[in-house]
């Protein structure tokens, strides 16, 4: 930890003796052994006979520490540091004794105090540089890192961290010039000029590099031909290339790389498929970026708007050459589904025996599959339908509902499919009245769909899958109950199926069953622990989320806010784990992965299910903003001046036996506590975290504004494109009566989704402007307010502003 | 037989014995107790209580028990109705016997399978006949809740 030549008593001017300055470092190798028993029995020797050395104790604090016991560690670090202020040990164990308590800001604190002790202590510098990256304190780090370089530059890994360091401070031409001067360190032997893991992917990051810099494709594209004979991930090689050449518009080069990547496997990666159209289809450097960012089985087919003829050109490619090549792959007799005409005839041939063998097969997806091609416009762009009334009028939904209705009545009258030889097995027909009953269920024909999946149990009453759909029918139908109780059927059928039975704890949970969703969540969780625990610990946020609703459903506001803090907690859990991986990282070389992480990292707070978390948090505040609960616990003192005498002493009695009771819990409580501890003690068992405020009885205490208003500002700062983040500042703003936030909010919301889309803003934005509100003293801000708000209403009166908005709806 | 589907077999544990239930109630008149459940579970035995697998579900059942060590005895046999007259009884059933003149069995002295049908059924005495049972005596108010409550033994020596 320290230099061996280091004055272990500098700061108090007087060293230690020969025998104990060795002693003193036995302690350190012992911290760093992790052998902590013999470091504190050393360091009890030393203090023995030099009781007020500063080091010692600090060190004797610091090994504390990581046997757990935190807060005697922390008095002695304190005390340690007290003693000698001028050790640049002492701070540096003050800083790691802050960094284990996640308290980051502190800890840079008292590492740079030691630092200004000693200027040059690499280790301190590492400390230092690893928070300074997990706080992002950019600046600071690559100063840092830049003075390790210089302190010790035979070690590849400060080179790396350095050229790192540059790329996040967005100097990417520093970066690429700091690796290529290591490079030139290397001699012909060395194994970093040789093909491995880690030079495969320090070449490819100084590409990617390369690549950042604007405009510079061919540079990035030369420079991966000359690196190629380092590189071991082929596939991601291949990308990359054929990625530079779209955006080159080397077209027919493009098509040849993708068309490797398709012979190398990667027939079923639709983002291939995407680019190897692209290529064809000459489209433009921006579309083949758009392209490339299709998420799932999609590509630019089903999309971006395609002319006839661009899809005829690509139909050919795909039925002529593709199909030949690879005849065996799913995509390839997938994508050209996308690529007919809808009413032709081809279309209807294709997709008939393409649900055909699906249904003989039984796969259950077939309904999602088919569901994937019903498109709707939305922005220029081709989107999955999901509204009911979009989906009724589609033609494509149309076609694919009669062709199922042609293929029922086959199979049940005479047991095969239309026009075809061969009888089927009664599966086929179960998985045709699944899909039938799936098409309904699109359309929101609930009752329909409903008589479908009854056919289906009744023929094979042990298929779980029916059970399934039927409860999510009649959840959609409006019985969250039944539902219920229909999964929890089903779920009995196949007690090994995790996926039922999570289901059935989520309908639970939604029908405001919670002791029993806690029963059906026990059957799977481990079985040492308590389940509600092992839960948090598996960070299984799905169940708290529901939970969670389902306490404020009943108004246990306590008990749904400390759910909703169970998510927040695993998100900076989230944060805190990526501190190993800024030293770890590096030492492997896997440096694209680690700036995909830090990015990941940067919009942590952004993420759906944190924001989803968050809003909740607000609504229950706000909830108990506007409805603050009432003192009818069970433990008030009755209002004893209302009462009469007989009845006062009653009450007396009364109140005086449930405080009897209560004590006597606590009592029993306490002596169990105790025994467990005793056997928790033998068996050393980690300490079962006794949770203190099972009701959340401490957050219902505290502001509910201030708190919805801090939250609030987190999702304003990092989710902006959820549209409930504005609705949720507009209602905070309105309560604190912010009115021009609140005007701001409004406006953010019908951006994202103008009011004939969103209720939510439609309701907000008439309130609003019906509201009588004196903003500003100022007349003119009051006049700019009022202007604003009449914008809103695109210089309408209400009236006629309503009217609109319905019309576009219908 | 043109009609005949595919089948697997599969074991009975207590993670899938409600599907025995279900069999059971569409396919036999009387209900049976908890403690049939639990036994069956117990045993063990996927060569005596088993499965009938047709594309992932369980279509068919049969449960054997071995009685006074030289009888293998038919508890229950069952097949969901839409799938009957595809030769899944008749493959539930022969796959018990192909188990009983095995090796292992026969050394433990096991001679004979039967079972108890209720006279009026003529499909099952007409199935168990085709698969070379032979109809034996009558036993009087055998059934204590359907009618009638008589039935007949069947037998088949190994």
């Amino acid at each position: 930890m320290s230099n061996a030549n280091d004055n272990p008593q500098a700061g108090q001017g007087r060293p230690l003796p020969k025998k104990d300055q060795d002693l003193f470092r036995t302690v350190v190798r012992h911290y760093e052994t992790k052998q902590y028993k013999k470091g504190i029995k050393v360091a009890d020797t030393i203090l023995k006979r030099f009781p007020n050395h500063g080091e010692t104790l600090c060190m004797k604090g610091l090994i504390l520490n990581c046997t757990g016991k935190r807060d005697e560690a922390i008095a002695m670090v304190k005390t340690g540091l007290m003693k000698d202020m001028r050790s640049h040990v002492c701070w540096h164990v003050y800083g790691l004794i802050y960094r284990s308590e996640r308290n980051y800001n502190e800890a840079i604190k008292a590492y740079k105090q030691a630092l200004r002790i000693d200027k040059e202590n690499i280790q301190i510098l590492r400390d230092l540089s690893l928070l300074q990256i997990q706080m992002r304190d950019l600046t600071g780090f690559v100063k840092t890192r830049h003075t390790m370089l210089e302190l010790k530059s035979n070690q590849k890994t400060n080179w790396l961290t350095f050229a790192l360091s540059k790329h996040l401070i967005e100097d990417v031409k520093g970066a690429i010039s700091i690796i290529d001067v290591y490079l030139e360190t290397l001699d012909k032997d060395s194994p970093d000029v040789k093909k491995n893991y880690e030079s495969s992917e320090l070449a490819l990051y100084r590409n990617m590099l390369i690549a950042e810099i604007p405009n510079n494709y061919q540079d990035a594209l030369e420079d991966l031909e000359k690196c190629k004979h380092l590189v071991l991930d082929m596939h991601l090689w291949l990308t990359t290339k054929a990625l530079y050449q779209l955006q080159l518009q080397k077209y027919h080069d493009a098509k040849e790389t993708f068309e490797l990547l398709l012979e190398r496997g990667s027939t079923e990666d639709y983002s291939v498929h995407s680019g190897y159209m692209c290529a064809i289809l000459q489209l433009s450097p921006p579309t083949c970026t758009r392209a490339l960012k299709i998420k799932g089985a999609r590509t630019i087919a089903n999309t971006l708007p395609l002319t006839d003829d661009q899809k005829d050109i690509l139909l050919k490619e795909y039925q002529n050459t593709l199909l030949d090549k690879y005849p065996k792959s799913a995509a390839v007799k997938r994508i050209p589904l996308t690529l007919f005409k809808c009413n032709s005839q081809e279309w209807k041939t294709s997709i008939e025996s393409y649900m055909e063998k699906h249904l003989i097969r039984g796969v259950p997806s077939l309904g999602k599959d088919l569901a994937s091609l019903i498109l709707v416009e939305k922005e220029g762009e081709y989107v999955i339908a999901t509204e009911p009334c979009d989906i009724v009028i589609n033609p494509v939904y149309q076609n694919i509902t009669s062709l199922v209705d042609g293929f029922v009545d086959s199979l049940e009258t005479n047991g095969s499919f239309p026009n075809k030889e061969g009888k089927q097995p009664p599966s086929t027909l179960l998985w045709t009245w699944y899909l039938r009953s799936i098409l309904h269920e699109l359309a929101a024909h609930y009752s329909d769909a409903i008589k479908y999946i009854d056919k289906c149990l009744d023929q094979t009453p042990t298929a779980v899958d029916m059970y399934e759909v039927k409860g999510r029918l009649i959840k959609a139908a409006g019985d969250i109950n039944s539902a219920a109780e229909c999964l929890d059927k089903g779920r009995e059928l196949d007690k090994q199926d995790r996926y039922i039975n999570n289901q059935t704890v989520k309908y639970m949970l939604q029908a405001g069953k919670e002791d029993v969703a806690l029963e059906r969540m026990a059957l799977f969780t481990r079985h040492e622990s308590n389940p509600e625990q092992n839960i948090f610990d598996m960070q299984c946020y799905w169940y708290e989320m529901e939970l969670a609703a389902c306490h404020a459903r009943k108004k246990n506001m306590g008990k749904s806010l400390k759910k909703y803090m169970a998510i927040e907690k695993h998100f900076e859990d989230f944060n805190d784990d990526q501190f190993d991986f800024h030293s770890y990282c590096i030492r492997k070389v896997t440096l694209r992965a680690y700036i995909d992480v830090l990015r990941w990292e940067d919009n942590l707070w952004g993420h759906d299910v944190y924001a989803q978390a968050a809003e909740g948090i607000i609504r229950n505040y706000l909830d108990l903003y506007i409805n603050p609960p009432k003192d009818t616990t069970e433990d008030a003192e009755p209002d004893y001046s209302k009462m009469t005498a007989i009845e006062r002493k009653k009450a007396k009695a009364q109140a005086r036996k449930r405080k009897k009771k209560a004590e006597k819990k606590a009592e029993e409580e306490a002596a169990e506590e105790k025994d467990s501890k005793k056997k928790s003690n033998d068996k050393s068992n980690p300490p079962k975290i006794k949770d203190t405020d099972p009701d959340g009885k401490e957050l219902l205490a505290k502001d509910p504004l201030e708190e919805a208003k801090k939250y609030v500002a987190t999702l304003v700062k990092n989710a902006p494109n959820r549209i409930s983040t504005w609705l949720c500042q507009y209602d905070v703003a309105i309560l604190r009566g912010k009115y021009f936030m609140a005007l701001q909010a409004l406006k953010k919301a019908d951006k994202l989704e103008s009011c004939s889309a969103n209720h939510e803003v439609f309701s907000r934005l008439i309130e609003f402007s019906k509201l009588e509100i004196k903003v500003h003293k100022h007349a003119a801000v009051q006049k700019v307010f009022e202007s604003e708000r009449l914008a809103l209403l695109d210089s309408k009166t209400l009236n006629d502003f309503v009217k609109d908005v319905v019309d576009k709806v219908k | 037989m043109k009609r005949e589907i595919v089948i697997d077999f599969g074991g009975i544990t207590n993670d899938n014995v409600e599907q025995l239930r279900i069999i059971n109630s569409t396919s036999l008149p009387i209900s049976y107790a908890d403690g049939f459940y639990k036994d069956v579970v117990k045993a063990k035995n996927e060569s005596l209580n088993k499965y009938a697998y047709h594309n992932g579900f369980v279509i068919g059942s049969i449960c054997c028990r071995i009685q006074d060590e030289s009888k293998i005895y038919i508890m229950t046999l069952g097949v969901l109705p839409s799938y009957r007259g595809r030769n899944v009884g008749t493959k539930l059933v022969q796959s018990v016997v192909d188990y009983a003149i095995s090796e292992e069995v026969r050394s433990k002295g096991v001679q004979e399978i039967l079972l108890h049908v209720q006279i009026d059924n003529e499909d099952a005495i007409k199935f168990y006949q085709r698969l070379g049972f032979e109809k034996g005596e009558m036993v009087e108010n055998y059934y204590k809740r359907i009618d009638p409550p008589h039935c007949y033994i069947l037998r088949k020596k190994l």
